[in-house]
């Protein structure tokens, strides 16, 4: 049943470009159903007009665009001198499509990468722009994702840990690798070996382009399976900063991935949930996944209601500008309006062409859960996640960072990072741990929630930062604050009835 | 006794003008021999600074210190083989004994790198002008294996018209990007920073 339906403008202040708001709607859905839905449905359909078209958007440009006749000559030595790409190449779609090495590489002479090979000139890193010149939809959805400010993140937010202060091997072979470089070329021509080689999502290439596609699209295969599977997304998010890895195998999701994988269709020209398969939902379906009347998008970030990987977490709005960029806003402070003049993360103004409430980017979210679970099941478990996430906040992120404010008002703490064992176990509390448990919730790994978060958490916090805190502040101030920002008197809760796990009487199990 | 109009011409005096000019004649092929020998060698061409400091790179490449200890000299490569040839060479390399008294401070180190471009593209227009002629002194495009098979199938197969020059730069001396995207601007900044040079600066050092 074709359904038109219109959005208030004032809850949604997205663009609508086309004014029309057409939706498909399944004709076996119930009348009951479709009232619920109608306005989701509109919602996600705007979205994905907005924000895009079909995750394998087909290139539109004419085929004379591409398999530059200098460039056919190549593969005559890089057959001999670098066979393993080049048979990568020949085995993939633009090896089928006639998309040359030159088609690629070429570069202009007045570049500051470009380089003289074999009479031709050309650069080693093809960036984002590069590959945007035939593949524009994905482009353009990337450039403005959280992906592609990876760098400035790490940067801004963590600068003693990332050593920004002066490239360090430990950034260049680690941080960088997956947040990416700021690619240096030198004087001469070449690439400083501190900032290359690097496929780090959030690369800064020497075009000013941001990101790398080869980080997920494998360069010279560009495998659309090993971009869809999860160890496209693992290789990088694993480890204490975003252990997705860990919570994804452990969850129903990932298991299901494991013993299904032959079943995944990962190579399919079309890969939509649901219809082209539904053996298991891997990191790209839920976070950038095409599912019937929901297009797919490369923006990865653009579902997230929730911030996770800061002390606190808070929702957060998406602001997405006329000319593509886009910016993180917290949902707590005011959302700006469509049209307005705004700052962009870089601080320079943009003009806002439409905003994504944290409710907006659950919706298109969850309208990849309903491919197979109801939508009872659904918001009941999103509300868990929420419940997690929000436990977290208030119990323990909160405080903690309410405490280590009042420490730094205070000159109890010097304002050098990292440089007082409380400073290190507060980044170990909501980072390490906490990160881990507001993950494990989100993607349903219940020993990732609990015995590898929130016990962590929570052992962290009593065992180890507060007694630093007395230790730090005295135990005056420490009781003080302990009353203003956790509201008890004492630093742990007690428990009413004995913990028979603790000093249990022998010859007894714990059921007794 | 009649003479032959040869035999006139043939008078004591020219026969000895004639030994006395072909005596100095091999002594000069031999000077020139000689000089060009000793002319050819590292320790001649470094006896000027500048020449010290672009050596400097060469001693750390594999033309200074191969696996197989044949060891190519400065003349080796950048001198023409034959006696004529070579000391046609050096002929014209005395320009650069006039620039190196006359012209800018080649003994400066940022100076010098500044410059360095230009005298890479020149040496390796050179290179191309004589086909190579030089490297293959030594190497034998034939002979040619390299630890990976690929290496030799190359080199039969794909070098078509090319002359060693064109794929083989950058081996010996400090990295010079090819003329067709060289950056004034952009290397005169790299060396600025590389001396700890006001930025700008390199510009005005660049003309005595």
């Amino acid at each position: 049943m074709p359904v038109i339906s219109r959005p208030s403008p004032g809850k949604l202040q997205l663009a609508r470009p086309l004014g029309i708001w057409i939706t498909g709607v399944t004709a076996s859905m119930n009348s009951r159903n479709f009232s619920k839905l109608h306005y989701l449905v509109a919602v996600v359909f705007c979205l994905t007009l907005s924000f895009g078209q079909t995750q394998a958007a087909k290139v539109s440009l004419d085929p004379s665009n591409w398999g530059s006749e200098a460039g056919a000559s190549c593969l005559d030595c890089h057959r001999k001198a670098s066979p393993g790409i080049a048979t990568q190449w020949h085995d993939s779609a633009h090896g089928a499509a006639g998309v040359n090495c030159l088609d690629c590489h070429r570069a202009d002479p007045a570049d500051d990468d470009a380089m003289e090979h074999e009479g031709e000139v050309i650069a080693i890193i093809v960036s984002p722009k590069d590959c945007g010149h035939c593949h524009s939809t994905e482009f353009k959805q990337q450039q403005g994702s959280v992906h592609t400010d990876t760098l400035a993140r790490m940067e801004h937010l963590i600068p003693t840990l990332t050593g920004t202060r002066g490239n360090s091997p430990a950034v260049s072979t680690g941080c960088s690798q997956c947040h990416g470089s700021r690619v240096e070329v030198r004087g001469d021509g070449t690439l400083a070996p501190d900032t290359w080689p690097n496929s780090g999502i959030g690369r800064i290439n020497p075009d000013g382009s941001k990101g790398s596609c080869s980080a997920c699209h494998n360069r010279h295969g560009f495998s659309r399976a090993a971009a869809r599977e999860p160890g496209g997304c693992t290789g990088c998010h694993s480890g204490a900063d975003s252990p997705d890895r860990e919570v994804y195998a452990a969850s129903s999701h990932g298991r299901l991935f494991a013993s299904n994988k032959d079943r995944m269709n990962l190579d399919s020209d079309q890969w939509v949930a649901g219809r082209d398969y539904a053996a298991a939902p891997t990191c790209v379906t839920c976070h950038m996944g095409a599912a019937p009347g929901l297009k797919g998008t490369h923006d990865v970030g653009l579902r997230e209601a929730w911030a996770l990987n800061t002390p606190v977490s808070e929702k957060q709005s998406l602001i997405v500008f006329k000319d593509g960029d886009k910016r993180e806003w917290p949902a707590s402070r005011n959302p700006p309006r469509r049209g307005a003049d705004f700052p962009k993360a870089d601080g320079t103004i943009g003009k806002i062409k439409a905003v994504a409430s944290p409710k907006t980017r659950r919706k298109i979210m969850t309208r990849v859960c309903l491919e197979c679970h109801g939508k009872g099941f659904t918001t009941a478990a999103m509300r868990s996640f929420d419940a997690l996430v929000k436990q977290y906040n208030t119990q323990y992120g909160e405080p903690a960072r309410a405490i280590m404010q009042a420490l730094y008002e205070k000159n109890l703490l010097t304002p050098l990072p990292f440089d007082e064992k409380l400073e290190t176990t507060y980044w170990e509390l909501w980072h390490d741990h906490g990160t881990r448990a507001r993950h494990g919730a989100a993607m349903q790994s219940p020993n990732d929630t609990w015995w590898e978060g929130i016990h962590r958490v929570n052992r962290t916090f009593h065992d180890h930062f507060l007694p630093q805190v007395r230790g730090v502040a005295g135990d005056e101030i420490t009781e003080a604050l302990i009353r203003e920002h956790l509201g008890q008197d004492t630093e742990t809760g007690q428990s009413s009835s004995t913990e028979p796990f603790l000093g249990y009487g022998e010859g007894k199990t714990g059921h007794e | 006794m009649s003479k032959s109009g040869f035999s006139r011409l043939i008078t004591r005096h020219v026969l000895f003008a004639l030994i006395a000019g072909s005596v100095a004649g091999i002594g000069f092929v031999l000077f020139l021999i000689e000089f060009d020998h000793l002319s050819s060698t590292e320790a001649f061409c470094t006896s000027c600074h500048s020449m010290e400091l672009v050596a400097q790179p060469y001693r750390e490449s594999t033309h200074y210190l191969p696996a197989s200890g044949v060891r190519a000299s400065c003349g080796d490569c950048h001198v023409s083989e034959g006696v004529f040839a070579a000391s046609w060479d050096h002929f014209l390399g005395a320009k650069d004994l006039f620039a190196q008294v006359f012209g800018p401070d080649y003994d400066d180190p940022a100076i010098n790198a500044l410059h360095l471009p230009e005298a890479a593209f020149a040496a390796r227009r050179w290179f191309r002008k004589k086909d190579s002629a030089t490297c293959k002194r030594c190497h034998v495009q034939e002979a040619i294996s390299g630890s990976r098979p690929a290496t030799q199938t190359i080199h039969r197969e794909e070098t078509g018209n090319k002359s060693c020059i064109d794929c083989h730069y950058n081996l010996v001396h400090r990295f010079v990007p090819d003329e067709k995207t060289f950056k004034r601007e952009r290397w005169n900044q790299m060396i600025e920073q590389e001396f700890g040079m006001e930025p700008g600066s390199a510009e005005s050092l660049m003309t005595p």
